[in-house]
C-alpha cells in the first residue's frame, strides 16, 4: 500500500496499466462472433438470426443488426455458418454508451450461389 | 441420468400393490403408478411409511390438472412417479403426512389454483405480488392470492423483526430475510425467493428441447451441467435414446468439475463468512484456477454449452485437463487443510446451522446437507446410470449436521471428484450425439449436482416439442431446511456462515 502511494506521488499516476500483463487464459473464453459481410446475403442473416437463443441478431431490411451487449457467446451461429462467423477474440466490451455495441452489417444484395 | 433396470418387480411391486385403486401407467426408465385422487392421502402415507423419499411434487395441465409426485426408493434404485388426475379446485392434503411437500403445494397453488382441502394458508414462495390475470403462468390463477403470513409484521413480547434484503452486498444475488430476533439471537427467520422469479418452465412450452437447453443450463448457473442433465436424461427417456458411452462420460467429468469449483467457491465463502482473508484469498485462488481448467477443458468457466441432448457437444481437452486438474486441487487442499487446522475458523463451524438427520429427512433435504447429517443419500449411488454404475463415487458422510460436518463432506467430495475424473478420462472421454426421433412421450431424468439431486420431468408433444418441463435443481429443496437451520441456537453473524455451508442459489428456486 505504501509503495502505491509513493509510486504514485513520483509518477502522478494512480491507476496501473490494463491489463497489468497478458492473460494467456483469456484464449480459451468464449467471445463475441465477427461476421464476414461478404459472406452474408438475406437467407443466411434470416438463418442466424432463428439461432439466435438471445436475441442478439436481427435483419433490418438489406443489414444484420448484431447487439452484442445482448450476445452471450453461446456459438450457435458459428456452428450454423462457419465460414460466415468466427469467433472475435475479443472480451473487452466496455463502451461509453449502449449504442456502441449495436453493429450493422450490410448483407450482399444478391444471394450467394 | 436415466436409469438402466426398469420395471416393479419385487419390493417395489408390492408397494405398489398396497397402494388402493393404483394402476401400473408405464414401466419405461421409471415406474408410473396412477392413483384415483381419493385415494391420494392413502397412498402417500403409504410410501412415506415405508420409506421412501418424495422429491418432487408438480402440477400439468388444466381441467383435470394432474399431480405428480416423484417419490425416490433409495434402497430399491429406482424413482416411481405416483400422478393423479385433480378436476376441482382442491386435492388431498400431502404436506400433512409428508411435510416435504409444502413448498410445492405453494407453489402448485400460485401457478395452477388449485389447493390441499386442508384450507391451511399457503405462502408466497414463486411469484411476485404483482402477478395479476395477464402474469405468464402454467395453469389458472388462483381465486384468492396467497396468504402474506410471513409479511413483515409486528412481533410480540421482546422480539423485534430485522428486514434485510433483497438487495445485499455487491455480487450476492437477490434474497429477503426477515429476521425475527430479542437482540442477537435468531427466534425465527422467513426468505422471500421470488424477487428474481424468470418463469422459465412457462418460457420452455413449446420449444424443442435442443433449443430449450439455453434457457435450461441457465436455470441455476452453477449447476448448468447437472441441470442440464437431469433435463437432457428427462427427452432421452421420453425418446427412449441412450447417448455414446464416451458421452456420458464426458457429461460426468464436466459433473465432477462442477462439483469441485462450486465446493471451492463454498470454502472461499465460509472463509469470507468468519472474516479469514488469508484463507478466503487462498480458496478463490484454488477456485480461479478450476474455472480456468473448465474453460482450458470445455471452452467455458461455468461449463455451458457442453451438454446436448442425446449427448455432448464437445469432448474435454484431454490434456490441458490431466495437466491442470492436480495443480488447481493441490491449491485447493492446502487451504483446507490450513483451515482444518485454524481454530478461529474450526470454533465458528462447529455446532452452528445444525440439520439433524430427522429434519434433513422429513423436509426431504439433499446433496451435502443431507450427507453432513447422515443420510447417505447421493443420486449418483443410489440411481446409477451410466458412467456411474461402471465408475460408482465414494460418499462422503458425516453425523454432527453442522456447518463443519458440510465443510468437511465437500472437502472429501472434492477428491473423490479428482479420481472420478482420472478414471473416467482413463476409460475414454469423447464427443457424440444420438439422434433424436421427432415424436412424443414423456421422462424422468436425475443428476447429483454439487448441491445434491437435480431432478428434471418432461413432456413431449407429438410433434416433439415441449408441452410440460418441471426443473428441480437442488436448491429448490434445500432453502427449505436454512430457516431451520439457522434458528437452531444461532446469532446474526452465523447466518452468512450457514449460508456458505448451503451453498445455494437463489436463481435455482427462483427459476
Amino acid at each position: 500500500m505504501t509503495l502505491w502511494f509513493l509510486r504514485g506521488l513520483r509518477r502522478g499516476v494512480v491507476t496501473t496499466r490494463y491489463p497489468a500483463r497478458p492473460d494467456d487464459s483469456a484464449a480459451d473464453l468464449p467471445t463475441p462472433p465477427v461476421f464476414r459481410a461478404e459472406d452474408l446475403d438475406q437467407a443466411l442473416a434470416d438463418r442466424l438470426v432463428a439461432v439466435c437463443p438471445s436475441h442478439a441478431l436481427r435483419r433490418d431490411a438489406d443489414a444484420l443488426v448484431f447487439d452484442v451487449g445482448a450476445c452471450t457467446a453461446c456459438g450457435r451461429c458459428q456452428e450454423a455458418a462457419p465460414g460466415a462467423v468466427t469467433s472475435s477474440g475479443e472480451f473487452e466490451l466496455a463502451a461509453t454508451s449502449r449504442g456502441h455495441l449495436v453493429k450493422r452489417i450490410p448483407l450482399r444484395r444478391e444471394a450467394r450461389a | 441420468m436415466t436409469a438402466v433396470q426398469p420395471g416393479a418387480s419385487g419390493t417395489l411391486a408390492s408397494l405398489i400393490g398396497a397402494i388402493s385403486g393404483a394402476s401400473l401407467a408405464e414401466t419405461g426408465s421409471t415406474v408410473t403408478v396412477k392413483v384415483p385422487a381419493a385415494e391420494l392421502e392413502g397412498a402417500v402415507h403409504h410410501l412415506a411409511a415405508a420409506g421412501a423419499r418424495l422429491a418432487d411434487l408438480f402440477a400439468a395441465g388444466q381441467d383435470p390438472t394432474v399431480l405428480r409426485l416423484v417419490w425416490a426408493l433409495d434402497a430399491e434404485r429406482q424413482y416411481l412417479v405416483m400422478q393423479s388426475d385433480v378436476s376441482g379446485q382442491e386435492y388431498p392434503p400431502l404436506s400433512d403426512v409428508a411435510p416435504a411437500a409444502f413448498a410445492e403445494e405453494c407453489e402448485i397453488y400460485e401457478q395452477f389454483g388449485i389447493r390441499p382441502a386442508s384450507g391451511k394458508p399457503l405462502n408466497r414462495v414463486a411469484l411476485p405480488p404483482h402477478a395479476g390475470p395477464d402474469f405468464p403462468r402454467l395453469g389458472h390463477q388462483p381465486p384468492q392470492a396467497p396468504a402474506e403470513i410471513h409479511a413483515p409484521h409486528t412481533v410480540g413480547g421482546h422480539a423485534f423483526e430485522f428486514p434485510f434484503g433483497p438487495v445485499r452486498q455487491v455480487g450476492v444475488e437477490s434474497l429477503y430475510y426477515g429476521l425475527v430476533t430479542s437482540g442477537e439471537e435468531i427466534v425465527d427467520l422467513y426468505l422471500f425467493t421470488w424477487h428474481k422469479h424468470r418463469g422459465l418452465e412457462w418460457r420452455l412450452r413449446g420449444q424443442a428441447p435442443r433449443d430449450a437447453l439455453f434457457h435450461v443450463e441457465r436455470t441455476e448457473g452453477l449447476s448448468a451441467i447437472a441441470v442440464s442433465w437431469a433435463f437432457a436424461a428427462a427427452v432421452e427417456a421420453a425418446l427412449g435414446v441412450a447417448p455414446p458411452p464416451a458421452a456420458q462420460r464426458t457429461r460426468a467429468v464436466a459433473l465432477e468439475l462442477e462439483r469441485l469449483y462450486n465446493h471451492a467457491a463454498a470454502t472461499a465463502a465460509l472463509c469470507q463468512a468468519t472474516g479469514l482473508t488469508v484463507g478466503q484469498s487462498a480458496a478463490e485462488i484454488a477456485l480461479e484456477r478450476l474455472l480456468r481448467l473448465n474453460a482450458a477443458a470445455f471452452g467455458h468457466r461455468y461449463l455451458f454449452g457442453v451438454m446436448d441432448v442425446g449427448g455432448v457437444r464437445r469432448a474435454p481437452e484431454e490434456a490441458a485437463l490431466r495437466a491442470g486438474l492436480r495443480g488447481a486441487r493441490s491449491e485447493l487442499r492446502r487451504a483446507a487443510d490450513a483451515l482444518a487446522s485454524t481454530n478461529s475458523f474450526l470454533d465458528r463451524l462447529e455446532a452452528a446451522g445444525i440439520v439433524t438427520g430427522e429434519q434433513a429427512r422429513r423436509l426431504g433435504l439433499v446433496g451435502p446437507v443431507a450427507r453432513a447429517a447422515g443420510l447417505a443419500i447421493d443420486a449418483r449411488k443410489d440411481q446409477p446410470a451410466q458412467p456411474y454404475l461402471e465408475f460408482p463415487p465414494a460418499v462422503a458422510i458425516r453425523g454432527s449436521g453442522d456447518v463443519l460436518a458440510r465443510f468437511q463432506v465437500m472437502q472429501d467430495e472434492a477428491a473423490e471428484s479428482v479420481r472420478l475424473i482420472g478414471d473416467l478420462l482413463d476409460a475414454g472421454a469423447g464427443a457424440g450425439t444420438a439422434s433424436l426421433p421427432g415424436a412424443g412421450g414423456s421422462g424422468l431424468g436425475w443428476a447429483e449436482s454439487s448441491r445434491g439431486e437435480a431432478l428434471a420431468w418432461v413432456a413431449l408433444d407429438a410433434d416433439g416439442r415441449i408441452s410440460r418441463a418441471r426443473l428441480r435443481p437442488a436448491s429448490v429443496r434445500n432453502w427449505r431446511g436454512f430457516d431451520d437451520a439457522c434458528r437452531s441456537q444461532n446469532v446474526f453473524t452465523d447466518i452468512p456462515i450457514i449460508e456458505a455451508s448451503f451453498w445455494l442459489t437463489v436463481a435455482g428456486t427462483a427459476r
